[in-house]
């Protein structure tokens, strides 16, 4: 009973609560595809799977800007047979395609989601870390969590007795074992430079001084190089290489033993670039502003994300009256099933304008919280915490939303690499290169007089 | 004899990769941002919904011209059949009941399961009689039989779907009927 009392249940219910974290990647997949799918026609000047939608009685059809037809498919693929090919190893291929989805939900446990809370509770001062698990080697957990994944595929491709899927498991052993290499050294430069391990030092070694970008740029670029390796996704899929493999290790598999491959990798992408931002982007701390100046200015600061969000469905909203007044104008026969949609959405968009501006207006003028000191540590009421969370937890979205683009983005440019290609740069040119950048960081630091 | 094409030896830049692969990124970058923000600007026509513009001198199903007083201005000569390359027009003549014509078409099959629509048939034809300017590009039929227009679906088109072109409004419903059928000078039972 001592560990329960330990701490009040206002601290209980936020440590608990943080559990929810697990499920961001999931959340990311169902983000990732409709970017993914979208984004490559963007880039190929088509529209993108846009078709599929659902008939609202005395509304019309809605489409959600092409959502429906990720459910379409999510739906489809989860209402499949699922079958294994005939002399498959059956225990390992059915559990093979769990390993890669299982991690996800483990994964995200160590990455600090928001700064430490520090608030006022019961005349105490109530520490709560911003991560699931505050571990001190949380980075190397990390590491070994998101190296396992590779395990689905070899075991996927051993498992499933074809020829294809063994060529393309094989090639994923050798890829992910090369690059993690490069991925961890590539990243050393920075521990040395925080002095830790733990991914929380990391962010506020960030905070306090200079995003690992600015510090670290060589380091930056090989650690995605090899990162985006290590997803293996595009432009180094040679694991799943269709014109060569078929599909590479998942070819024997259909229905949702594919679907937990894919969202696999999906949530894999999530992670990866939830570490890119995390390192190399300052994770979850706002640019140019320190954490205690936002507290200091909680309403203000709840004000301009208001403003900010505001202006995003301002945005959306003129996308959306552009793009109605060119379809009022053409001559397309389902045109008012398409605005009165539009309509929808508008309604939406300009409701969330009104919310977030009233919100905004209020938070600025009639939210001043005091700052006190408890215990010798400066404290926030705990709606400042909590306000303090959300937006850190905004921030570090943002930033990793961003890297998942830098991921679909290459995937859809770059040509894939050939397998020697691809060997020859994780091995002669960036492990080189991070070494190089690891020594002359750790002679740079000693000489500066750093950690 | 085999031409040797001399390629550029790629230049320093060229051979690091990584500026060339930022090149390449920026452009898609450029064509992604069109279409997120300028998403009317794509070129892509929703199909079925909406119908791509035909130019005025697209090949398109064939339609058989109108004399003023509506029977067609085939004369059964067979030229069109003859320059088809594809074998599709099947034409049938018959005698004609007007004194001033010798012969007329009983039956003109085109088979579009066989068209190839090269044009060469209205090229071919001596009385500007069949034309392939009706901009109707769907063929959808349940049978192949349904596929073959014949003489009475070339002929039934209207002359207020031609509006710039005189010859189409000599034709019975047309707005130069009435002095075209003048000129013509005679009813034809």
């Amino acid at each position: 009973m001592d560990i329960i009392e330990s701490k009040s249940w206002v601290e209980w219910l936020i440590t608990i609560a943080k559990f929810a974290f697990c499920f961001v990647p999931v959340l990311y997949i169902l983000l990732l595809i409709p970017m993914e799918r979208r984004g490559a026609g963007f880039m190929q000047d088509r529209q993108g799977p846009n078709r599929s939608y659902i008939k609202i009685p005395y509304f019309g059809k809605i489409r959600l800007l092409g959502y429906v037809q990720n459910m379409c498919d999510g739906a489809k693929l989860f209402f499949k047979e699922m079958f294994a090919p005939k002399g498959v190893s059956k225990f390992l291929y059915y559990v093979a395609p769990a390993i890669p989805f299982a991690i996800i939900f483990i994964s995200p446990c160590v990455i600090p989601w928001f700064g430490p809370m520090v608030f006022e509770w019961g005349g105490k001062a109530v520490t709560i870390s911003g991560a699931i698990l505050d571990s001190e080697v949380g980075i190397l957990l990390l590491f070994g969590f998101s190296s396992l994944s590779a395990y689905g595929a070899v075991l996927a491709g051993w498992a499933s007795k074809s020829k294809y899927s063994y060529l393309g498991s094989l090639r994923t052993t050798a890829m992910t074992v090369s690059y993690e290499v490069c991925q961890g050294i590539s990243m050393m430069g920075l521990l040395v430079l925080a002095g830790s391990f733990s991914l929380t030092d990391i962010v506020s070694w960030q905070e306090q001084h200079v995003w690992g970008i600015v510090a670290q740029p060589v380091a930056f670029f090989c650690f995605l190089i090899a990162t985006i390796a290590e997803t293996g996704r595009a432009p180094f899929d040679v694991a799943e290489g269709d014109p060569e493999l078929v599909a590479g290790f998942h070819t024997e598999y259909g229905a949702m033993h594919f679907g937990m491959f894919y969202m696999g990798e999906y949530a894999h992408i999530c992670i990866a670039s939830f570490l890119v931002a995390t390192l190399f982007l300052g994770g979850y701390s706002v640019p140019f502003v320190t954490t205690e100046t936002m507290q200091a200015h909680m309403g203000g600061s709840l004000a301009i994300l208001c403003g900010v969000l505001a202006f995003l469905f301002l945005a959306f909203l003129h996308m959306m009256h552009r793009y109605s007044k060119k379809l009022l104008a053409s001559k397309q026969s389902n045109k008012m099933v398409i605005l009165q949609e539009y309509k929808l959405y508008k309604i939406v968009g300009w409701l969330a304008v009104a919310v977030f501006v009233a919100a905004g207006v209020c938070s600025w003028m009639f939210y001043n919280p005091v700052q006190t000191v408890v215990d010798g540590v400066l404290t926030n009421t705990l709606g400042a915490a909590l306000g303090t969370a959300l937006i850190h937890l905004l921030v570090l979205v943002v930033k990793s939303v961003f890297f998942c683009w830098v991921w679909i983005w290459v995937r859809w440019t770059l040509p894939r690499f050939r397998y020697d290609h691809i060997m020859n740069l994780g091995w002669k040119i960036i492990l080189n290169i991070a070494l190089v950048n690891l020594v002359v960081t750790a002679v740079v630091a000693k000489l500066l007089g750093g950690n | 004899m085999a031409r040797v094409i001399k390629q550029k030896p790629m230049t320093i830049i060229e051979r690091l990769y990584i500026f060339e692969a930022m090149r390449g990124l920026w452009t898609t970058l450029k064509h992604a941002a069109r279409g997120l923000f300028r998403y009317e600007q794509l070129p892509t026509i929703s199909y079925p919904e909406g119908q791509p513009e035909i130019n005025n001198g697209y090949r398109a199903k064939h339609r058989l011209m109108l004399r003023p007083d509506g029977t067609p201005r085939c004369v059964a000569c067979g030229m069109c059949a003859a320059a088809c390359p594809a074998h599709c027009i099947f034409i049938e003549a018959t005698q004609s009941d007007d004194p001033r014509i010798e012969k007329r078409v009983m039956r003109f099959d085109i088979d579009h399961l066989v068209c190839v629509f090269c044009g060469l048939c209205a090229e071919a034809c001596p009385v500007d009689a069949l034309r392939m300017d009706t901009k109707k590009i769907v063929f959808e039929h349940r049978t192949r039989e349904e596929f073959v227009a014949h003489l009475s679906d070339l002929i039934d088109w209207d002359p207020k779907d031609y509006p710039e072109d005189a010859q189409s409004q000599m034709a019975p419903g047309g707005t130069k009927n009435a002095e075209a059928r003048k000129v013509w000078g005679m009813e034809v039972k």
